[in-house]
């Protein structure tokens, strides 16, 4: 949408005033931050739940802008009546030569900060949403008009962003004109934004931001947090890190320099395999962001959802957390969650945060939605929208299959990609065989043997058992095998340097000789 | 900013102290009362009806937060909780934290609470809280610390093995207060009041008061109308008034403590 000034009707009533002010009746201080002034206190309302109201900064070429002046269109505070509500538009033009559309939100939103640093003047809410509150104490102390509100607020955005090298404000209390204006002007704006979200990539940035919120909980996780990668958690995206980090540079949500891209496919940057070993006291070196084999991101403890891998279909299972039964494999999220959780990299096993669903690289370096073979109904309902068209129907749920023979049956019938062998979308490479027919097995298996010199020190990883072996699973806790992992039915294999095809483990009494593979 | 926590074994009366102290005080400054026991009925005591919980904004939160595009999420969070987490009452707000968090991961969510909460209490002059024996927001920080900690106790032995434990907790929380005190309550005989002299005398607690067991307080509660209304000028309530001004002073900026 183009940026230009509200043109005024000719005939309207208006306050100006160009230039700073000498003295305010208020006090300015980040002290007044949080203050609410209760009803009994307030002189009047304006926006909240009553009236219409928003806030809009809007960059504008640097001759547009007159700087220091302010505009008020509508009755001023000394029409209004105590103890009432009003409309009120906040529109900020702001010029600078660094100033461009990008920054119209950051500069947006310290609108909140700013105007609650004044003494008496409660600022809430955002957007659409702002909801103010003007003391008693204030008027009775000399504010008189919104003129001093506005020259107060010019005068810390230019002091705290100095980038910002003009700004004149247009205040508007006149509810036909605010409502038109929202609905014209502010709204496709707002829409504007999210939109932008939606396209802003891993590639537009120069910094991720990090988070350790939970490191309580786990203490080598990092959670990386970029614009294709919300956290596990669910909670933080790029935009809140970053908004974060401006508050407070040292606090969980850290800015990352990306660095160089190692790996344009598997997201992986040297900055953020800098940090990370950093971070992790040396855990782990090296994270791909959009990998769920090749060291993928860690796990906290936190994450809405886990992926699975199932060997048996060469294909990725998802559950959330809400989901209780077990997946295909056996397992339910508690048991693989306690597994992966606690800050390592577990490949084979990765969590997330729901809103990934949302990301255009969401595992793209394995294939993305089309390596995915299985979720519960719930989850896939929710996130259904952002499912490939021809892929959508070919994932499973629990009411297609709850066991591994299931699952096998309804892929074949669907003819999902993992049968045929699954073709990543970002570059159109072949990234798996499909299924192998039974004969085959054998040889498939020599092949794991052999691609498995172990030179390289990989981590270890954590496999769960009940893979084929669907009808055993009960036996298993009889096993006692010594140093087992904590998560119940778990036998910990140490495969390193290979990628796993297992069609079979078959485990018996530890007496009796243990033999892998059929 | 004087920041009282008031806590005991439930069914010690705390909640009526609680409300008292809040009744009085609330007269003279500015006041924000702090429901954080989910058992309690804080609100009912006062004759406040609440609007939303804390913890009902903050699920909330969870549910829509993936909805919320480029909006921040703090600006979000603290407009929910001024708007519907907070209940003006004629002379004070009151804050009801309600449940404890579900499933999921709430470390973002309360790491924002507690941001919002230190800023949005800092504004008070006197701060009452109304919390069980567990001290659970004091742990997980979203209440960051008090002044003076009250722990009333009645007779029993129960009462005051969990007084006990209660200031060791606080000890371990790290809640920075200035003075932990003792309120003995629904005392019936000399035994009883001999009891919780010995127990404060052994672990080092200052008695504030023994208060005695009180029909119309019990005749209140059974009618579910509010505490404050035993009457000015009733023994009670004229005790408690007194432990009011001993914490916080008389109005005027005189601190007798």
């Amino acid at each position: 949408m183009e940026r230009k000034k509200i043109e005024l009707p000719a005939d309207v009533k208006k306050v100006e005033s160009v230039g700073e002010e000498a003295e305010f009746p208020f006090d300015i201080s980040p002290m007044y931050e949080g203050e609410r002034i209760r009803k009994n206190e307030m002189y009047v309302e304006l926006g909240g739940t009553e009236q219409p109201g928003f806030e809009l900064v809007l960059a504008l070429p640097e001759e547009e802008v007159e700087d220091m002046k302010v505009t008020i269109v509508g009755p001023d505070l000394e029409e209004m009546e105590e103890g009432k509500a009003y409309p009120y538009a906040m529109i900020y033009y702001v010029a600078g030569s660094q100033v461009e559309t990008d920054l119209e939100p950051v500069i947006e939103r310290r609108n909140h900060d700013f105007q609650n640093y004044l003494e008496g003047y409660m600022h809430l809410n955002q957007r659409y949403d702002i909801w103010i509150r003007l003391g008693k104490g204030a008027i009775k102390k000399g504010l008189k008009s919104l003129v001093q509100i506005a020259k107060a607020t010019m005068m810390l955005f230019k002091n705290e962003l100095p980038f910002i090298e003009k700004i004149e404000t247009l205040y508007i209390t006149e509810a036909t004109m605010v409502e038109k204006l929202l609905n014209e002007v502010a709204m496709p704006i707002y829409d504007e934004r999210d939109a932008r979200v939606e396209a802003l990539h891993d590639e537009d940035v120069d910094e991720f931001y990090s988070c350790t919120l939970c490191q309580s909980f786990a203490p080598t996780n990092v959670c990386v947090v970029s614009p294709d990668r919300p956290s596990l958690c669910g909670a933080i995206s790029w935009f809140d890190g970053r908004a974060a980090a401006r508050v407070d540079p040292e606090g969980p949500n850290r800015a990352i320099p990306k660095g160089d891209l190692i790996d344009e496919i598997g997201g992986e940057y040297t900055g953020v395999d800098e940090f990370a070993k950093e971070e992790s006291g040396g855990e782990y070196e090296r994270i791909k962001l959009h990998s769920f084999f090749e060291y993928p991101h860690t796990s906290c403890g936190c994450f809405e959802v886990i992926g699975f891998y199932m060997p048996e279909v060469d294909g990725i299972g998802w559950v959330h957390r809400g989901y209780p039964e077990p997946a295909p494999n056996g397992l339910p999220f508690s048991t693989m969650a306690g597994q992966t959780g606690g800050g390592k990299q577990i490949i084979g096993f990765l969590g997330i945060g729901i809103s990934y669903f949302r990301s255009k690289k969401f595992i793209q370096a394995d294939g993305g939605w089309y390596r995915v073979v299985w979720m519960p109904k719930d989850l896939k309902d929710r996130v259904s929208k952002y499912i490939p068209d021809d892929v959508r129907d070919k994932i499973a749920t629990e009411e297609d299959a709850k066991t591994i023979d299931e699952l096998k049956e309804f892929l074949k019938k669907v003819d999902h990609p993992v049968v045929t062998g699954v073709v990543r979308p970002v570059d159109g490479k072949k990234i798996t065989e499909g299924w192998v027919e039974e004969e085959e097995e054998v040889v498939e298996e020599e092949v794991v043997e052999e691609a498995a010199p172990a030179a390289q020190v990989q981590p270890v990883q954590q496999f769960p058992v009940p893979t084929q072996q669907m009808q055993f699973p009960l036996q298993l806790p009889q096993l006692q095998l010594p140093q087992q992992p904590a998560a119940g039915g778990g036998v910990r294999l140490v495969i390193k340097d290979a990628k796993i095809y297992v069609d079979k483990i078959v485990i018996k009494k530890p007496e009796e000789k243990k033999k892998g593979g059929k | 900013m004087v920041v009282i926590a008031v806590t005991g074994k439930g069914g010690t009366g705390k909640t009526v102290i609680s409300a008292l102290l809040i009744h009085f005080l609330s007269r003279r400054y500015n006041l924000l009362a702090v429901d954080a026991d989910p058992d309690s009925n804080l609100p009912e005591a006062l004759g406040v009806k609440p609007r939303r919980t804390l913890g009902e904004v903050r699920e909330v939160f969870q549910v829509s937060r993936d909805e919320m595009g480029t909006m921040n999420k703090e600006q979000w969070l603290e407009g929910k909780i001024y708007a519907e987490a907070i209940t003006e009452a004629d002379n004070f707000d009151l804050l009801v934290m309600g449940r404890p968090e579900g499933e999921g991961c709430y470390c973002f969510a309360n790491s924002l609470l507690r941001g919002i909460l230190r800023k949005l209490m800092r504004h008070y002059d006197v701060i009452v809280i109304d919390t069980e024996a567990g001290l659970e927001h004091f742990s997980r920080g979203t209440i960051s610390g008090a002044d003076y900690i009250i722990v009333v106790t009645d007779m029993s032995r129960k009462g005051l093995s969990t007084a006990k434990r209660i200031k060791e907790l606080s000890s371990e929380l790290n809640l920075n207060f200035k003075r932990i005190f003792l309120v003995g309550n629904r005392i019936m005989n000399g035994m009883g009041e001999d009891i919780i002299k010995k127990f404060s005398d052994e672990e080092g607690i200052e008695l504030l008061d023994l208060l005695p067991y009180n029909e119309d307080i019990l005749q209140l509660d059974i009618k579910g109308e509010p505490i404050v209304l035993i009457g000015e000028n009733s023994d009670y309530a004229e005790r408690v008034k007194k432990i009011a001004t001993k914490l916080v002073g008389d109005g005027n900026g005189k601190n007798e403590h």
